[in-house]
């Protein structure tokens, strides 16, 4: 091979070559291809979200109507450039994002637990421990972002009952976020919740996918 | 001779020697005269200029885009305000983001004409291939600044069709979770997405776009919109001897000495 070059080259010269282009390359490539590529290795391999993992209040479980859904909005901090929680300590006069989210409320077939209708709409103070438990399990906590392509999803009211139903493509799910017809191809998301004893419900940004999946981060919103 | 058709006749000279200055040192009439003339068909002929129409609209574009520039701010709680300021409050602000808006729009009508026009009439095939497949790639191109530029408008009609279309790109094998978040800037949709929709939309595509637009008009005159590559050199050459015949005839009896070669304008 090498006596048909005009220009021959040795094993070492080749060698050199690969060497100092495979330095050079790197040297040109990586500080700018990570630059860019930031967030994506954030994500996936530092496991970060830009959310961070707290509990944040909802609404009072006396808000939530026996006879239809409430959406509480969260307004969850937004740890995204100029909105990092560095920067909006040190920065000048800069004001923290949030990503507000929608979020659905209902009882469960409609069924509140008894003691709701005593509390009344006063937002009561606390509520005991057994009451905690009882209105956990009755309540749906759900995402308002369409399980098909993520638009915000509402509460509409038919003669027999209602319907939730997305604007952008027409899926539609029932008073507990179930499937009922159009594109989706699963019910609405729930969010990972809890009730307190100061009888609010406070939700994590994630969604509680159910079974041994446990939970996931929502994608996109 | 009066004042007027003398200073007509100056100003043509003076026109005739910045042509020639420039033709001598840059080729520039012969550069024009490649890119201006084609021979197409008599009938028809208007379906030849859909191409032209498509740069146009991209050129309309980049200079009302960099008009925009001006006042828009890429930030989550500055950009709707500071498109309300051009759409209320700066100079024909309305005008120019009506354009940057509605040539956006008509932009993707016509390429698909465009398209058509090249598919119905086998535009596609050997030896303009190449040319097709570069064209798909300023399709895709502007698809995606289109895109991204939705969502510079931050508000709720840009936002959601946003979302809607990266969820969509979401669903891509292998790549479309890692695409998407590269886009996002993160895992949620935040200030870093309009950032980077911005970088994007303004500097990565438009400059992405601008050589494709070059090689897509080299391939086009190498080739020619209509007829083999043999029939259209003919042609040229064709052309070329006639205009050349005129000027030998012209300049023969004005008794000048044939300095170059002179554009039709010139020769008025």
């Amino acid at each position: 091979m090498a006596e048909l070059q005009k220009d021959p080259m040795t094993r070492g010269d080749f060698l050199g070559f690969g060497v100092l282009g495979t330095i050079v390359g790197a040297l040109l490539t990586i500080p700018p291809a990570a630059f860019i590529l930031g967030p994506v290795i954030d994500v996936n391999v530092r496991g970060e979200s830009d959310v961070p993992d707290d509990w944040f209040r909802a609404g009072h479980v006396s808000e939530v109507p026996p006879d239809e859904p409430k959406a509480f909005v969260v307004a969850f901090p937004l740890n995204q450039v100029y909105s990092e929680r560095q920067v909006i300590e040190e920065g000048v006069d800069t004001q923290e994002q949030t990503l507000r989210n929608a979020i659905w409320t209902s009882w469960k077939d409609l069924k509140p637990p008894g003691f709701i209708a005593e509390l009344g709409q006063n937002r009561t103070p606390g509520i005991s421990r057994e009451q905690v438990i009882e209105a956990q399990g009755a309540l749906n906590v759900l995402s308002s972002s369409c399980a098909h392509l993520g638009c915000p999803v509402r509460w509409l009211v038919k003669e027999d009952g209602g319907e939730f139903l997305c604007p952008c493509h027409g899926g539609i799910y029932d008073i507990n976020g179930a499937y009922v017809g159009g594109p989706p191809p699963r019910g609405m998301y729930r969010y990972t919740y809890e009730v307190r004893e100061d009888g609010y419900i406070y939700v994590k940004h994630e969604f509680d996918v159910g079974g041994d999946k446990g939970s996931q981060k929502p994608f996109v919103i | 001779m009066g004042a007027i058709s003398k200073a007509r006749s100056q100003a043509a000279d003076a026109g005739k020697f910045v042509a020639d200055w420039m033709e001598h040192r840059a080729g520039v009439i012969t550069i024009m005269e490649h890119f201006l003339y084609e021979p197409v068909p008599k009938r028809g002929a208007w379906i030849y200029t859909l191409g032209s129409a498509t740069l146009f609209l991209i050129t309309l574009q980049f200079l009302t885009g960099i008009l925009l520039l001006f006042y828009y701010v890429p930030t989550t709680d500055h950009a709707w305000n500071s498109i309300y300021y051009i759409m209320n409050e700066a100079y024909f602000g309305t005008l120019i983001r009506g354009i940057h808006y509605w040539s956006a729009n008509f932009l993707l009508a016509v390429i698909g004409l465009h398209m058509a026009q090249v598919f119905f009439s086998g535009g596609y095939k050997a030896p303009r291939e190449l040319n097709w497949i570069v064209g798909v790639v300023l399709l895709l191109l502007v698809v995606i600044i289109a895109f991204t530029g939705y969502a510079l408008r931050w508000d709720q009609d840009g936002l959601w069709a946003t979302v809607v279309g990266m969820k969509i790109g979401s669903y891509s094998p292998f790549v479309g979770a890692y695409t998407i978040q590269f886009l996002m800037g993160g895992d949620t949709i935040g200030p870093a997405t309009l950032s980077r929709f911005f970088a994007i939309h303004v500097w990565l595509l438009p400059a992405a776009l601008a050589p494709f637009i070059g090689i897509h008009l080299y391939l086009l005159r190498r080739h020619g919109v209509f007829g083999d590559e043999m029939e259209y050199r003919e042609r040229m050459a064709k052309l070329q001897e006639r205009q050349r015949l005129e000027e030998y005839e012209e300049y023969e009896d004005d008794g000048e000495p044939y300095v170059g070669r002179r554009d039709r304008a010139d020769r008025d």
